[in-house]
């Protein structure tokens, strides 16, 4: 590796420097020369050691940096990879974190972590090896302070790594804090929350200084530590050396070259509780990122529709989510190609999970889910997702345009196409009508759009795609009725197999069938009119409806 | 009044601003005592350390070249002393240093958070949640950087370099001059690799901003990237900022990896220097082997602060950019504030005509020019139901608002119970008007925490609320019920549960007037019919406000106000807006599918 010779080179060069000036000081004592080739050759090594440091650092460093790019790139990769059951379990920032903080704690490893234990090594081997050359018996004296500073030293910096992680730990919980009041202030300004609010911050800030301050004293004893032991060592060689030399059996070159080699070696004796450390946090960081990265399955390719119209099958399907009591229980009902049917039932019965497992975000168990004939388990997700376009009630737009947020970067969608698929989710004229039109900036660091327009931002997206099977989850939630009229109008048009999740039994009117789910169970199913005649759930909330508008229009 | 829109985190300007250092020491000034005690320190530090090389010489050339084993063990046991004087000096330091600065930003982090929350919600449309966050987090430690990395040490290494400058001229003030030759050279060369160092930095945090921002959105969005199998084309754009990211942080290695590098030489060449022209001398007998070892160690000490120092002024410059920063979000006086005499109005004070709620010729516009109400006016007597309805975006929301006080118009005037909001103490308004909202907004905290909104400490009372708002069997069902902890995302409650904990905290607010914006909209109708029960005895001698999309859910009302184009379109109850055949009897059929009777 380039990298271990550059740092071999300037260990060497380093290290002659020292060997030179004592030549020089003993061509001074002894001689009474003049010493300008000595000058000379500290001058070239000088040169020679800035040369070879550099290029050390900018090898060893620079595969740090690649490492810390590959990792991230490979974590990308693998969030790309994970279902949803991920994203529930761990929070966008302990993701973010893997990708930033735990990936730059690598690249320590992989750079300084490497640097210093070739360079502490090479450091050890070469100075100790010069001063026993010089004198073994000053060699044992001068050293023999440091086993004792390097323990020291490492007890420090356990320490300060312990109060270190304690004092981020607290600053992660501050700016939670800070996060949530502030994205919540609506409310805390209408529920005079203020002085609730404050009162925790400055018991979360307190805390903070407290363990700042913890670090901080245990910080200033270990800091002064570095000249502490670079000091005993000249404080030895000087005491002792002296000796020697007032004794005639070293020369005074020797004693100022051995000065030389302890300042060399200061720095990474101390250094090496701090490597040490950065080693042990970089392994434990990799092995996070290794967690994640082996957990993704491989990506799979895009597909190609499956069929023109294609039907659904729900056969049997008993689903949970991990940890918690069955979602659906025993699921069984079929939509034909290019029928339309609603999914109703009270908040939590189930309803967002068919389309979750339809769609594959959530893997139902195999043989109870089928698209066009298929076991959506079997089928190839790319395959699978061109084939079903699932609108979620949440919609997500990007920080992009509009346009952007639409095609998402899909080749081959004509302005014209973008402008259709916009006009059949009714947003096209509120499109125009922003600053810069389809080019305007939306999302967190874009304009704010309502609601509803995220709907059908987000229901334009899905259209652009063309799918063969629209599953909505309750896409018309924050959308007036005018709206949705228009829209519904339009997608009954295409001819599309749709199942329209939705709790407005208006929407499930105009179904061509009707599934009522209830606590995760079909309770009954059949057209609008046969459930209204069955007289059930279905029945009983149509007509207390009817009946309010009875009342109402009285 | 600095406009915290345009703002840009990265612009540094000057090192040191006259005004803004006036306004660091009033925030420092609580820490003077622990400041005098480090700048008490620096002198004695200086002394100690420029004391050893001295100690050297006189080792060398009084001690060891004339055998003097008794005088060089003196030396000797000075030197550990100063050694051991050192440490301690140093820790002390160290730790003051660190005390001041961390003082300074836990009170400047407190100042800054109360300050903002009693910010008006037009600032907090106008600045993103992550900009403040900045502000409140890393700004203020930049501050306090700006005290222990910058003005401090600045000090502390003035005074060592002066000390080093004072007593090589004092020794020999020949070879000094030939140090001090190799001083203009490396200020120039620190100098120069510091700022291209700086600009570098400045790319590699502009580079990371951008990757961390892409990949937040990515997560964030990832299903949508999952669904329609984009996995690939936000892959290559991740890898592009990512590269974009490696060259620059390679590129500030360059000249970082150069600064040091060429310190180090340019140390060497200066020894050489030293062994040049003081080899001479001590041939001559000009000088002694002592002086030129201590000179040697002087000039050591002479090296490092000078390539530090600029090293330090980037530190201040960033942090004087922080200070104007935060001071300019200090100085950003609160847009909505309760007058000093403000009335806390007392319902019986009033006589029962006068309305509970007014909007009196109200305009308001969030961006100047893009009218949201335009003369909007209506009255709400007192414990009538209201409903308020209308298109998407008609100002619905906004007239909610607008009766808390969140904002103030822009024209026309709001009254509560007849008296202007304006008027009104802020906080008695808003315990006066209470708003369920339709982002159901939970925090950190157990169950009981989120509806302990009224200082209501009585677990009873909370059980009624939450028995009110049908909220009780889930809760009941939680594992740990009342003490169970919400997770950041509310992972553990669904949206309509959320909204049912909404209500119930309400409930508990239990103000007098209540305004629901859309709290119901996206509940079942089987649990929206159960709320509205609840609702129901909860309205009971309340004066309410209801905005839903949901007409059906509004029949209730006493009374319908129809907004549109931001005024009052027409008014009236359900039968009577039916009959009128208005715009409302067409959203109403437009709703239902039917014509209205």
């Amino acid at each position: 590796m380039a990298g271990a010779l550059c740092l071999l080179a300037a260990t060497g060069f380093s290290l002659a420097i020292p060997w030179t000036v004592k030549h020089a000081v003993d061509a001074l004592q002894y001689d009474r020369a003049p010493v300008l080739v000595y000058v000379a050759l500290i001058v070239v090594l000088a040169a020679a050691n800035g040369a070879a440091r550099l290029g050390s650092r900018f090898s060893i460093l620079g595969a740090g940096q690649r490492v810390d790019a590959d990792l991230r790139d490979a974590l990308y990769a693998a969030f790309q990879a994970f279902s949803p059951d991920v994203f529930a379990r761990h929070s966008t920032g302990d993701l973010m974190a893997r990708a930033s903080s735990d990936v730059g704690v690598v690249r320590s490893l992989v750079g300084f972590g490497a640097v210093s234990i070739v360079s502490t090594t090479l450091a050890f081997v070469g100075a100790i090896g010069a001063m026993l050359a010089v004198d073994p018996w000053l060699t044992v004296c001068a050293l023999a302070p440091f086993p004792m500073l390097v323990t020291l030293a490492r007890r420090f910096n356990m320490t300060v790594t312990v109060r270190t992680e304690a004092m981020q730990a607290q600053l992660g919980v501050l700016s939670a804090r800070v996060q949530e009041t502030l994205a919540g202030m609506a409310v805390v300004r209408a529920y005079t929350l203020e002085p609730r609010a404050a009162a925790a911050f400055a018991a979360e800030n307190a805390t903070l200084l407290d363990r700042s301050v913890a670090l901080a004293a245990i910080q200033a004893r270990f800091t002064p530590l570095m000249s502490l032991i670079a000091g005993v060592g000249v404080l030895v060689v000087l005491w002792v050396g002296g000796y020697r030399v007032a004794q005639g059996r070293i020369t005074l070159g020797a004693l100022v070259a051995f000065n030389g080699y302890l300042a060399y070696l200061a720095w990474p004796t101390v250094a090496l509780g701090l490597t040490l450390s950065v080693i042990r946090r970089g392994l434990a960081s990799m092995a996070r990122i290794q967690e994640i990265v082996d957990a993704a399955p491989p990506l799979e390719a895009p597909g190609e529709p499956l069929a023109d119209a294609p039907s659904i099958r729900f056969a049997h399907l008993t689903f949970a989510y991990p940890g918690r009591a069955p979602a659906l229980r025993d699921v069984d009902f079929s939509v034909d190609p290019g029928e339309v049917v609603a999914v109703v039932g009270p908040t939590g019965s189930g309803k967002s999970t068919l389309g979750l497992v339809l769609a594959r975000l959530w893997s139902p168990p195999s043989g109870t889910v089928f698209v066009a004939g298929r076991d959506v388990t079997t089928v190839p997700l790319g395959t699978l997702r061109a084939t079903v376009g699932w609108v979620p009630q949440d919609a997500f737009l990007f920080s992009r345009s509009i346009a952007d947020n639409l095609t998402l970067g899909r080749d081959g969608i004509a302005d014209d196409a973008v402008r259709a698929a916009a006009a059949d989710a009714a947003i096209d004229d509120e499109i125009e009508a922003f600053p810069d039109g389809y080019r305007t900036v939306v999302g967190e660091r874009g304009l704010t759009v309502s609601g509803g327009q995220r709907q059908r931002l987000a229901l334009a997206r899905a259209l652009l795609g063309a799918p063969r099977l629209l599953v909505l989850d309750d896409v018309f939630a924050s959308v007036d009725a005018v709206t949705e009229e228009k829209i519904i109008k339009a997608l009954r048009a295409s001819g599309r197999t749709m199942l329209v999740i939705t709790h407005r039994l208006r929407a499930a009117q105009a179904a061509d069938r009707v599934v009522v789910l209830d606590a995760g169970a079909i309770v009954e199913q059949g057209t609008h009119e046969a459930l209204l005649a069955r007289g059930g759930l279905y029945a009983r909330l149509w007509r207390r409806q009817q009946l309010e508008e009875e009342i109402a229009s009285a | 009044m600095p406009d915290l829109r345009d703002e840009h985190d990265d612009v540094l300007g000057r090192a040191f601003d006259r005004r803004l250092a006036v306004r660091l020491w009033l925030a420092a000034r609580r820490q003077h005592r622990v400041l005098a005690g480090a700048l008490v320190l620096f002198p004695l530090i200086a002394a100690a350390e420029l004391a050893q090389p001295y100690l050297l010489k006189v080792a060398i050339d009084d001690h060891i070249l004339r055998a003097d084993w008794l005088g060089l063990t003196v030396t000797a046991g000075l030197f550990a002393l100063t050694l051991a004087v050192l440490y301690a000096l140093r820790m002390v330091e160290a730790y003051l240093m660190a005390l001041a600065g961390q003082r300074v930003t836990h009170d400047l982090r407190g100042e800054l958070f109360s300050h903002l929350l009693r910010l008006e919600a037009a600032f907090f449309d106008r600045n993103p949640v992550g900009r403040l966050m900045t502000r409140v987090l890393s700004d203020v430690e930049a501050v306090s950087e700006a005290f222990t990395s910058g003005l401090l040490a600045i000090a502390a290494d003035v005074i060592t370099l002066s000390g080093v400058v004072a007593i090589m001229l004092w020794m020999d003030w020949r070879l000094a001059l030939v140090t001090f030759a190799i001083v203009p050279v490396l200020a120039a060369v620190a100098a120069e690799l510091r700022i291209r160092a700086r600009d570098a930095y400045r790319e590699v945090r502009r580079r990371l901003a951008v990757l961390n921002g892409f990949l937040q959105e990515s997560l964030q969005g990832m299903t949508v990237i999952q669904l329609f199998a984009r996995e690939r084309h936000e892959r290559a754009q991740f890898r592009r900022l990512n590269a974009d990211y490696r060259r620059a942080l390679f590129g500030s290695t360059v000249f970082e990896a150069s600064l040091y590098a060429s310190v180090e030489a340019l140390g060497s060449v200066a020894l050489a220097l030293l062994i040049w022209y003081g080899g001479r001398q001590i041939v001559g007998g000009a000088l002694s082997f002592g002086a030129l070892v201590a000179f040697i160690q002087y000039t050591n000490r002479f090296f490092l602060p000078i390539r530090d120092l600029g090293a330090k002024y980037t530190v201040m410059q960033s942090a004087m950019a922080s200070a104007e920063r935060i001071f300019g979000l200090l100085d950003r006086a609160p847009g909505i504030v309760a007058p000093a005499r403000a009335a806390i109005p007392a319902v019986r004070g009033h006589g029962a005509a006068t309305p509970a709620l007014e909007l009196d010729g109200v305009w308001f516009a969030y961006e100047a020019g893009t009218w949201v109400l335009r003369d909007c006016a209506f009255r709400v007597a007192r414990g009538e139901h209201v409903a308020l309805v209308g298109a998407t975006g008609e100002g619905k929301s906004t007239c909610a608002r607008l009766l808390i006080r969140a904002y103030d118009v822009t024209r026309g005037r709001v009254l509560v119970d007849g008296v202007d909001v304006r008027a009104w103490d802020l906080e008695a308004l808003r315990r006066h008007v209470g708003t369920v909202f339709q982002d159901t907004v939970l925090f950190t905290g157990t169950v009981a925490d989120n509806l302990r909104v009224n200082g209501a400490r009585d677990a009873a009372a909370l059980r009624v609320a939450l028995e009110t708002a049908h909220a009780g069997r889930f809760v009941d069902a939680l594992p740990r019920g009342l003490d169970e902890p919400l997770g950041e995302r509310g992972v553990n409650v669904s949206h309509g549960e959320r909204q049912l904990l909404a209500i119930a905290r309400a409930l508990v607010y239990n103000p007098p007037v209540l305004v629901l914006d859309e709290a119901t909209s996206s509940v079942d109708p089987e649990s929206e019919w159960l709320i509205r029960e609840g609702m129901k005895q909860l309205l009971a001698g309340r004066t309410s406000v209801t905005i839903a999309h949901r007409l059906s859910t509004i029949q209730s009302a006493d009374r319908i106000i129809v907004l549109h184009r931001g005024r009052v379109h027409e008014e009236g109850s359900h039968s009577e807006l039916l009959r009128r055949r208005g715009l409302y009897a067409r959203l109403w059929e437009l709703g239902h599918g039917a014509p209205a009777a």
